[in-house]
């Protein structure tokens, strides 16, 4: 999560590119540039090839604002959880701007500002698609088991039958879905 | 219906997340969350920003989808946004409204992941867990 230069543009697993693309971090301009919406990251480079890349886990949500009220142009807003540095400086956990203790979570806002704001909303459903990729991998609440043994649809369902009972080729005639 | 070979093929990972998908929200309560579709309720996120808005879709990993959204940050400064994500780790509450019945939503959500899967598993359908053997 840092400003990088010489970094290439995702090749691979675009799901959106934008030209034109003025990005603004934490309230400064960076320019104009394109964003791209890559199955692995977003990242965002200008002309000379400076630019940044996030990692979907590190997005706390993203959004459309046509609120020209709350700022004058429509953008892609995006919130990510921690701090974006520049690469020069180095990156401090104890930054100024959160000294309020351990609680308060370091956020960085990021607006997408688009030419075409037509756009947002493919901009937008890309990352809903890229961000739905990439499941919290901490999460030990939920039970996701997949392999569940309580999960017994063969059993409700009737068709699978006991290991001892199949016979060799018994569904050889069966349709082949795979 | 689509022939079964056009539709192993265009499917694929879908397909196989989709099962994931159920057998999450299956196990879990946020089959309540999915049951609030079409509902306007508030999300309290993690760091103490909430929003507000219509429910389009809550998936297995708790990622909300919003629309038509007053956002109130932590700061306390309100933004309208028209389509909103929220990450499902960001998620601290989400407002059951009142007059949901919390029974009656997850039973009926329940119901339906049990009639597609249903519907997968006779006929010519796919057939999740295909291949496991007891």
């Amino acid at each position: 999560m840092v400003l990088v230069r010489n970094l290439r543009p995702p090749t691979e697993g675009v799901r959106h590119e934008e030209a034109n693309t003025t990005a603004v971090l934490s309230g400064q301009q960076l320019g104009c540039g394109t964003l791209y919406v890559a199955e692995t990251r977003l990242s965002w480079f200008d002309g000379s090839g400076m630019g940044f890349s996030l990692e979907y886990p590190s997005i706390s949500l993203h959004a459309i604002s046509r609120d020209v009220s709350a700022y004058p142009e429509e953008h892609l807003y995006v919130m990510v959880n921690g701090k974006l540095e520049k690469a020069a400086e180095e990156e401090d956990d104890d930054g100024s701007d959160s000294s309020n203790g351990d609680e308060e979570e370091v956020i960085t806002e990021i607006r997408f500002v688009p030419r075409d704001k037509a756009s947002l909303e493919s901009m937008f459903s890309a990352m809903c698609e890229c961000q739905a990729l990439h499941p919290d991998p901490d999460d030990e609440d939920s039970d996701n088991d997949f392999e569940g043994e309580e999960y017994n649809v063969e059993e409700a369902d009737g068709m699978e039958v006991d290991a001892a009972v199949a016979e060799a080729g018994q569904f050889e005639d069966a349709d082949v879905e795979h | 219906m689509e022939p079964e070979a056009v539709e192993s093929a265009t499917v694929g990972v879908e397909v196989v997340n989709s099962i994931r998908e159920r057998t999450i929200a299956e196990n879990s309560m946020v089959v309540l969350l999915q049951g609030l579709q079409g509902e306007v309720t508030t999300v309290d996120l993690r760091d103490e920003s909430s929003a507000r808005g219509l429910v389009l879709n809550v998936d297995a990993f708790m990622n909300i989808r919003l629309k038509d959204v007053l956002f109130l940050d932590r700061r306390g400064q309100t933004a309208q946004l028209q389509d909103l994500f929220i990450t499902g780790r960001n998620v601290r509450y989400v407002h059951i409204p009142d007059h949901v019945d919390i029974m009656k939503t997850m039973e009926s959500q329940l119901a339906k992941i049990h009639r597609v899967r249903n519907f997968a598993g006779e006929g010519g359908g796919r057939k999740e867990f295909g291949g496991r053997k007891k």
